[in-house]
């Protein structure tokens, strides 16, 4: 809401330091979302007086004038001189006082004002009109000053133009404030000042009756609690006077003509829309009278609104409506709270005016406009909700501006349709619960001083609020008006002393911290993605244990490439991993945890999993002077998920390949599935190459994606210990040669399992494969034994007898030979 | 006496050869020749068979003497060889030690999750439990029992997304569905009011949705941390307390808070909350727009239409409520010009912090 400072002084007392006004606006709860200053504009524009009139040599309409600027002008001493300005006007005399721009200023239109020659005739300045310096439509001639207006001045200080806008935000339960009178009592409540209603407007002169030319109905009071017709008869639509025309563009309307600019002015002054219907447009029946039906629509109307757009309406749409029209049937002339129509508007020709002052269903109206994008003054007011205990004062108040302004009589009386009047609630304040609710002893007489500069009726504890805020219906809300008038800041600080409470982090929260840690440790960045993909990204990573499940849709996207939510974290990783990419950072280390999201037929609610991801890409690090830069692949990122699992402590874990089948985004043979014991927690592998060309990432890109919950369901609690070894271990290395297909794992089961206890560790120290050596498809895989007992250094005979019966057991059931 | 001379000439050639090694490694050489199982000196006590018995003593006194001397000296002249050689030896070991070291950088924590951990870390010191819900809603917990009205234009198309409801049942607000990507953390509220024993200290950190395009000052879906205590005779000073301590611990304790009266439909009497600008220190300046003061949080006391939807009695408990975005205190904290960046995992940007 725009507030015209220069305006609002006429109604209140406004401080002088605006910086101090605006704070106090802010902490009362009125935001102050900009100043703006105008009038600066016409700088350089000030009181001249016209010494003398020449008629120029050579053209018959224009004047050689010298002009008196004061100090504005001075000659070679220092001593003030006229100016000489050729001039085009004619409405003036030699002695007239004007508004003179000077050379170097700009007016308000943009035109820059320079030395000029005019017909072979120096000219250094202008003479301006109203119109020129922005203030009204006035070109007859030169704006004719005062006879004591002071020269030199400028003219934005002579004329008082120079006024702050002020944009207040208005919050929604505020419809009270959305008007002048309204800001100017919140100022009166929360400075504890008087405000007036501003501007006198004389009496007008009164006509005929005005139910003898209009009648009113009301089909449903919730669409239209009230409504009220005046009438207007024989008005001169033309310009607005000057102030008006200041007003309502301080306001941020345009200036249309008299007629329209009272409407808006008075929703401006009041809160009160109004709307001026040109009466002899109205169908008028055997009686002569108008008649309006307020009504809801008919499904798929067509209407005119008044800026020449057809528009298709609905049933949940209120219309006016000319009720004798098409046959006593009637046909809409505006819609309710939101524009009038385009056959009865108000014109030139217009002699006689039916004005609207209601109030309409704030919900309907905001339906309404919503859904036909019209956003006008009138609906924002109605919207909040307009007060229907003064449409008709307001109305009568508009009445007599308009016969002021544009003349004509107002016929006597009102039609006021009002079926159910408004009763306003009587509300409970207990006093003493509003100050335990707060923590401030806030003294009684203070309470009920500022509930009434607030307008409430008060008797404590009863409290009946004023008309124009419906948004105080309950105790609470009472409790926030005094709080707010009364000073939040003023409030003590404390903390609340409950005793049952503990600050506490579950299990799961300390494991998911830990996760984080431990992928940081492992040299991993976290980041964060979109959940919201493009459907083409969420087919292309399915858990496998989700194979079935939907992608979830929106309704409302704002583009195809965010319309569904994801079902893995992989694709916006992979995006990020091209983004580096395309940058020139080729090592790329990024983990993200968060939900991917799951619909399924005949289920509401979605599924949401909590996932884990991880990609890799380049390598560790930049090849350095003492560091080689290996690239990464399968088994770093392996590396990076065994710590994971090792610092949850999840047992049994186990690396299963993965079919293709199963994970086409992988590339085959390089995939795995990740389990501790029987229970999958997820995947890794390299990413299938087309997959990295489809979202533009550079392959090999190493990634794996793990089910959180199934992680924190797996990790134990407790680490059991095992004595640290007394006895030292006895090594030997075992070299295999075996086909392809015999993996690692089962080398190691095997010899597990024959080593018994004694076998304390086994590890694979090298891979080696020799088509013409060894063998196609065949591999030499070299391990170490350590065999150690727990209590003795175990003899030479037990260990080769041992270490034997292992090598036999390995060569019997993976059918390979030993190597020597 | 042809032995004795022999020992002498002996000793006084050991001693000048000790004298003269370079190295340990050829002092080593010259013990094994003197001194070892083939050595000159151990030859001439294998010989003392052929001395005859009256000099036996004499020579056999000598040769011990001239071992011992030996040895003294070359374990003298080790000492002092060894002594140099590691010297030398660590002289030329001496690194340029501003080299660049040889270890794989730790990983970064993402600048959200930073700021959600470190916030939450303060209510957790002040007895705050951190509870999660889902990002996926119904209206109902997303709106209708957080007070907000029916025709309320953050519920509209517009402003909130809303998915497809696979359930087959007709959404009764938007005419398509009733299920939301929840635009709030709010929601939790309602599932911790409805589930949970008094009194309720929580705070519920989570991703939120609004119809926004991605520009440097919004993003579709951003990250809030909810707040909400219910408990007996909790007061408005409370509020202010518990947020003003907040504010000193994430900001610093020089700066000042101040509420804002506000309006939310959940809250009544409601605030926003600002910090005072950082960098002018109040004074206004352009990051706080001249204000000197920051917008980072909305709060208010539980309004008791929403007690009414989750069966609380407001006459014996009251409660408040707060909600922040954790996006925007990224910003003000770290000056970031691009919300952006938050989400598209520029390496450069993530390992700053």
């Amino acid at each position: 809401m725009k507030v015209s400072v220069k305006w609002l002084k006429t109604l209140v007392d406004v401080p002088a330091d605006l910086r101090e006004f605006s704070q106090r606006l802010d902490l009362t709860g009125t935001a102050v979302e900009g100043v703006e200053v105008i009038g600066a504009a016409l700088e350089g524009i000030v009181v001249g007086q016209i010494l003398t009139r020449d008629p120029h040599p050579d053209a018959d309409t224009l004047w050689i004038t010298t002009v008196d600027v004061g100090e504005h002008n001075l000659d070679a001493d220092g001593k003030p001189t006229s100016l000489q300005i050729v001039c085009g006007a004619q409405n003036f005399v030699a002695g007239d006082k004007v508004p003179v721009a000077l050379v170097g200023a700009i007016l308000p239109d943009g035109t820059p004002i320079k030395k000029a020659k005019l017909r072979g005739i120096e000219s250094r300045g202008m003479n301006c009109s109203a119109r020129e310096l922005g203030l009204g439509a006035d070109h007859a001639g030169l704006l004719i000053l005062n006879t004591n207006a002071p020269v030199g001045v400028p003219i934005a200080e002579h004329l008082d133009l120079s006024d702050s806008i002020i944009d207040l935000e208005i919050t929604p339960n505020r419809p009270d404030c959305m008007s002048m009178l309204g800001v100017a009592r919140e100022v009166a409540t929360i400075y504890d000042t008087s405000y007036s209603i501003g501007r006198t407007v004389p009496d007008p002169p009164v006509g005929e009756p005005v139910d003898s030319l209009v009648r009113v109905t009301i089909d449903d009071a919730a669409l239209c609690p009230r409504y009220t017709a005046r009438v207007i008869r024989g008005v001169k639509v033309g310009p607005s006077p000057d102030w008006l025309v200041e007003r309502v563009t301080a306001a941020g309307a345009r200036s249309i003509n008299n007629v329209v600019d009272v409407t808006n002015y008075i929703m401006f002054e009041l809160g009160q829309p109004l709307h001026a219907f040109d009466l002899a447009t109205l169908t008028k029946d055997a009686e002569g009278r108008a008649h309006i039906v307020v009504r809801a629509c008919a499904e798929a109307e067509r209407f005119t609104t008044l800026d020449k757009v057809e528009r298709t309406l609905d049933a949940d749409v209120t219309a006016i409506v000319d009720g004798n029209a098409a046959g006593g049937a009637g046909t809409t002339i505006a819609l309710a709270g939101v524009m009038g129509g385009l056959d009865s508007e108000v014109t030139e020709q217009t002699c006689d005016i039916l004005l609207e002052s209601a109030t309409f269903s704030s919900a309907h109206t905001s339906r309404t406009s919503r859904k036909l994008h019209l956003f006008s003054e009138a609906s924002a007011r109605y919207e909040r909700g307009v007060d229907a205990a003064t449409c008709d004062a307001f109305s009568a108040r508009a009445a007599a501006l308009m016969a002021e302004v544009a003349g004509g009589v107002v016929c006597e009386g009102v039609v006021d349709g009002y079926p159910e009047l408004i009763i306003l609630p009587k509300l409970n304040f207990r006093t003493e619960r509003f100050r335990d609710f707060v923590g401030a002893a806030i003294p009684e007489d203070e309470i009920r001083a500022i509930l009434t500069r607030l307008g409430c009726t008060v008797d404590l504890p009863q409290v009946t609020p004023p008309s124009f805020r419906p948004d105080l219906s309950r105790e609470i809300d009472l409790y926030e008006e005094v709080l707010r008038v009364w000073g939040m800041d003023r409030v003590a600080s404390t903390l609340p002393g409950g005793r049952e409470r503990i600050g506490e982090a579950t299990r799961e929260q300390q494991r998911s911290a830990l996760i984080s840690r431990t992928l940081r440790g492992c040299g991993l960045n976290e980041t964060m993605t979109y959940s919201l993909v493009s459907p083409s990204d969420s087919v292309l990573v399915a858990m496998p244990f989700e194979e079935h499940q939907q992608a979830v849709e929106l309704i409302n996207p704002m583009n195809s490439e965010q319309s569904v939510m994801r079902r893995s974290i992989l694709p916006g990783l992979l995006r990020s991993v091209a983004y580096n990419q395309s940058r020139g950072v080729e090592n790329i280390h990024l983990f993200e945890t968060g939900a991917v999201y799951f619909a399924a037929e005949g289920r509401k609610l979605p599924k949401e999993r909590q996932m884990l991801a991880g990609v890799l890409a380049g390598s560790w690090n930049e090849a350095g002077w003492n560091t080689a830069s290996t690239p990464l692949d399968f088994f770093d990122g392996k590396g990076v998920v065994e710590n994971l699992l090792r610092e949850l402590n999840i047992p049994k874990q186990r690396f299963k390949a993965l079919d293709s089948n199963a994970a086409p985004w992988l590339q085959p043979g390089r995939a795995a599935e990740v389990f501790s014991g029987s229970k999958l927690l997820g995947w890794l592998g390299e990413v299938h190459p087309r997959v990295c060309a489809a979202l533009e990432a550079v392959a090999p890109v190493v990634a794996f994606e793990l089910d959180l919950k199934a992680l924190l369901g797996s990790a134990e609690q407790a680490r059991p210990y095992r004595d640290v070894p007394l006895y030292p271990a006895v090594t030997l290395d075992v070299a295999l040669v075996v086909n392809e297909q015999v993996s690692a794992e089962r080398l190691v089961q095997v010899i597990t399992s024959a080593g018994g206890s004694l076998l304390a560790a086994v590890q694979v120290f090298d891979v080696y494969r020799d088509a013409e050596r060894i063998g196609a498809d065949r591999k030499s895989v070299a391990l170490t034994l350590s065999y150690r007992a727990p209590d003795r250094t175990l003899t030479s005979d037990e260990i080769e007898k041992l270490h034997q019966k292992v090598l036999n057991k390995l060569v019997g059931a993976t059918g390979g030979e030993l190597r020597s | 006496m042809s032995l004795v001379t022999d020992i002498e000439e002996q000793q006084s050639a050991v001693l000048a050869r000790i004298a003269l090694s370079g190295s340990t490694a050829e002092l080593e050489e010259l013990r094994i020749a003197v001194l070892g199982k083939k050595g000159s000196l151990t030859g001439l006590l294998r010989g003392m068979g052929q001395v005859p018995p009256e000099e036996r003593a004499l020579v056999g006194r000598l040769v011990n003497e001239l071992r011992d001397v030996v040895e003294a000296a070359l374990g003298l002249r080790h000492e002092e060889l060894a002594s140099a050689e590691l010297e030398a030896r660590i002289s030329a070991e001496a690194l340029d030690v501003t080299l660049p070291a040889r270890a794989r950088p730790l990983g970064t924590q993402h600048l959200i999750s930073r700021l959600t951990e470190e916030i939450v870390e303060v209510f957790r010191g002040i007895g705050y439990r951190v509870v999660s819900g889902t990002e996926i809603e119904t209206d109902y917990y997303n709106f209708t029992a957080l007070n907000s009205p029916p025709d309320h234009p953050s519920r509209g198309l517009q402003d909130t997304f809303y998915v497809v409801d696979r359930s087959g049942a007709v959404a009764a607000i938007t005419g398509e569905s009733d299920v939301v990507l929840r635009s709030q953390t709010s929601g939790v509220q309602v599932h911790t009011m409805e589930d949970s024993e008094l009194p309720i200290y929580i705070l519920a950190p989570g991703r939120v949705y609004r119809r926004d395009v991605a520009d440097p000052t919004h993003l579709p879906q951003f990250t809030q941390i909810e707040g909400l205590v219910v408990d007996r005779g909790i007061t408005f000073g409370d509020l202010k307390g518990t947020l003003e301590y907040f504010c000193q611990q994430v900001f610093g304790s020089e700066r000042k808070t101040r509420f804002r009266p506000h309006f939310f439909p959940f809250t009544e009497p409601s605030a926003e909350v600002d910090v005072s600008c950082g960098i002018c220190g109040g004074v206004g300046c352009r990051s706080c727009g001249g204000t000197g003061w920051l917008e980072i949080l909305g709060c208010g006391m539980v309004d008791p239409n929403v007690y009414g939807f989750v069966g609380i009695n407001p006459e014996l408990y009251s409660g408040f409520a707060f909600g922040l975005g954790v996006e925007r205190i990224a910003c003000l904290k770290y000056n970031v010009p691009d919300l952006r960046m938050l989400l598209e995992g520029d390496m450069r940007f993530l390992r700053q912090f």
